[in-house]
């Protein structure tokens, strides 16, 4: 058992966790000495993020050398070769952005246009089919306060916040008073719709075990019952009808209805035809009530990037510069399919890692090409990185704005000085930029 | 046996990606880890933190088992998301960006393998370097500047 900490000699309140969508912003972290020695109030994972590893701590720009070693440089000879590579590639492929401040994804996104490179985030393997069923069928959208304030009754559809949001429960939907709300967790019906007992289905009222990849079934078949449609079926996704006729009699007479739904919807086989027809249950809904649903986004600025670069070029992610100008075509210009067609010729990962991340075949073509990696912690895609460029964390090292999941901007602070010789995503892209307009100057002339 | 394969987050593998600790065998701990149903695992004779190895289209990959707290789900393997998941995980897309991370059909057998280290099994999949034994750990390595 850990013993709490009491040797601490500065307390700094109200700092932004730089996990998760929920971009908690009530964090205290305890400070000795200029460095961070314990959280208060965030959850596991996030408390971890923000002691983290010192052993794996990238510190130095390093390149690769003939023997396959990383041998430390300096700034200058990293991000010279770096924008050598980047300036002279074909397809580029700048991946990544989900655990950066919108301030560097703004430079990210000049950077692909100068380069004519393809930029991309993690919704390319998260909820980007999220957001084409959004761009299908229209987005019935609230925001966590809504919920925490007025819902009644709240669904979750294969995701499991204890887990990977931990605070979900008690900062925002379940736990919480709420205005309307005032008995909290009492006045509230939690459902959690899942293959598997998870442990957010554990604490829920009610949990509907359903067959894996019959998402797409089992969501019209709750539609066809809202409509008043009978069904011959006995079960439905290996659900008893009755079940499902219940579960439909909960959401219609609800107050108000918050629906949150996962990976386990959009990764699934039928993929955003799943959150399509999720959309439209929730859309027939409200013919009976107040309903409105979220993605449960990943990281802490995963949806950021879908906002900077929709209002930068009017796509949410996946977008091809090559010809110019910006191109977005589901299957074509996204990383994934690129690097699983062997395209690309340069590949930077800025605050991501693709060796966590990406299936195996889609992996093995960053073994042919250049590979850079803009991060704070040596992690898988160290081992496959050719030039490492060290950065800083947003929230604690450096200041940024970042989305939480529901699209409300919030500002993160600096709270601690950075290792002496990283640098911030921002100050890094900057000077990455500035080298690429020179070799393009160079070629003008 | 067949079974369906199922990746994800789970708390204490996403505790120590983020902590940064992914070199180290308190990650392959918490990440390669195959969550089984407790019959699944008694019709293969398995303990828990036995190893298996499971065999999918796209490649092989040794985990350890782990009796699962979120059973019963006969027939159906969870394996947090990282480095030995994505090995066996389909890149199929449907021309629809994502990659198949769940679902996917795959053999599991008992093995005596060992599990490596994510240093090891990246150079041994992927062999980028091709780096011999001693220059993989669970620690960085690297040249410092002016060595």
């Amino acid at each position: 058992m850990e013993k709490p900490i009491t040797d601490y000699d500065e307390v700094v309140r109200n700092c932004s966790c730089s996990y998760c969508g929920n971009n908690c912003d009530d964090i205290t972290y305890l400070l000795k000495d200029k460095e961070i020695v314990g959280v208060r109030h965030a959850c596991r994972i996030g408390a971890s993020k923000i002691i983290n590893d010192k052993d794996q701590r990238l510190l130095n720009p390093m390149v690769r050398n003939s023997e396959g070693i990383l041998e430390e440089t300096t700034w200058d000879i990293a991000l010279d070769k770096t924008a050598e590579l980047l300036y002279n590639s074909v397809r580029p492929v700048l991946y990544g952005w989900g655990e950066t401040s919108v301030e560097a994804i703004k430079k990210g996104i000049k950077i692909a246009e100068i380069t004519g490179s393809v930029i991309d985030n993690q919704s390319t393997i998260c909820h980007g089919s999220s957001i084409q069923a959004f761009q299908n069928v229209g987005h019935p959208v609230m925001t966590l306060g809504e919920v925490k304030n007025r819902a009644d009754v709240i669904i979750y559809v294969g995701t499991n916040p204890m887990d990977d949001h931990p605070r979900h429960l008690s900062r925002y939907t379940t736990f919480p008073e709420g205005f309307f709300r005032r008995n909290g967790r009492k006045d509230r019906t939690i459902i959690t719709l899942d293959p598997k007992y998870t442990n957010t289905a554990k604490v829920s009222d009610e949990w509907i075990q359903f067959n894996m990849n019959e998402d797409y079934l089992l969501f019209n078949a709750l539609r066809m019952l809202l409509k008043g449609e009978k069904l011959d079926e006995k079960e439905i996704a290996g659900v008893p009808i009755e079940r499902l006729e219940n579960l439909v009699e909960t959401m219609k007479n609800a107050e108000y209805g918050a629906l949150f739904f996962g990976l386990g919807v959009s990764q699934t086989l039928a993929k955003q035809k799943n959150v399509d027809v999720l959309i439209q249950l929730v859309e027939d809904l409200n013919n009976y009530s107040k309903w409105s649903m979220l993605p449960m986004r990943g990281f802490f600025n995963v949806s950021g990037f879908n906002i900077a670069l929709t209002s930068e070029t009017g796509y949410p992610y996946g977008v091809d510069f090559s010809r110019g100008y910006p191109r977005f075509m589901v299957g074509e210009t996204t990383t994934i399919d690129l690097l699983n067609r062997r395209e690309p010729d340069f590949f930077m990962a800025v605050s991501a890692d693709p060796g966590v991340q990406f299936p195996g075949y889609t992996i093995q073509h960053l073994v042919n090409i250049p590979t850079i990696q803009i991060d704070t912690h040596w992690g898988p895609y160290t081992e496959l990185s050719d030039i490492v460029l060290p950065s800083t964390r947003v929230g604690v090292e450096t200041e940024g704005t970042a989305y939480r999941m529901d699209s409300i901007p919030l500002f993160m602070k600096k709270v601690i000085d950075k290792p002496e010789n990283c640098h911030s995503d921002e100050w890094i892209l900057t000077r990455l930029y500035e080298r690429l307009e020179q070799l393009k100057q160079m070629e003008d002339e | 046996m067949k079974v369906i394969l199922n990746t994800g987050t789970s708390v204490i593998q996403a505790f120590y990606e983020k902590k940064g600790s992914t070199l180290k065998d308190e990650y392959r701990q918490a990440a390669a880890v195959a969550f089984m149903d407790i019959n699944d695992m008694k019709k293969l004779s398995l303990n828990p933190r036995d190893k298996i190895k499971i065999k999918s289209d796209w490649g092989e990959v040794v985990v350890f088992v782990d009796k699962s707290h979120d059973a019963p789900h006969e027939g159906m393997i969870f394996l947090p998301k990282g480095p030995w998941a994505n090995i066996v995980i389909s890149p199929e897309t449907y021309c629809c960006n994502v990659p198949t991370y769940k679902g996917v059909t795959a053999e599991i057998s008992k093995t005596d393998e060992d599990v490596l280290l994510v240093s090891e099994l990246m150079n041994k999949v992927y062999g980028k370097y091709n780096l011999k034994a001693e220059q993989l750990s669970d620690r960085p390595v690297y040249k410092k500047m002016g060595e």
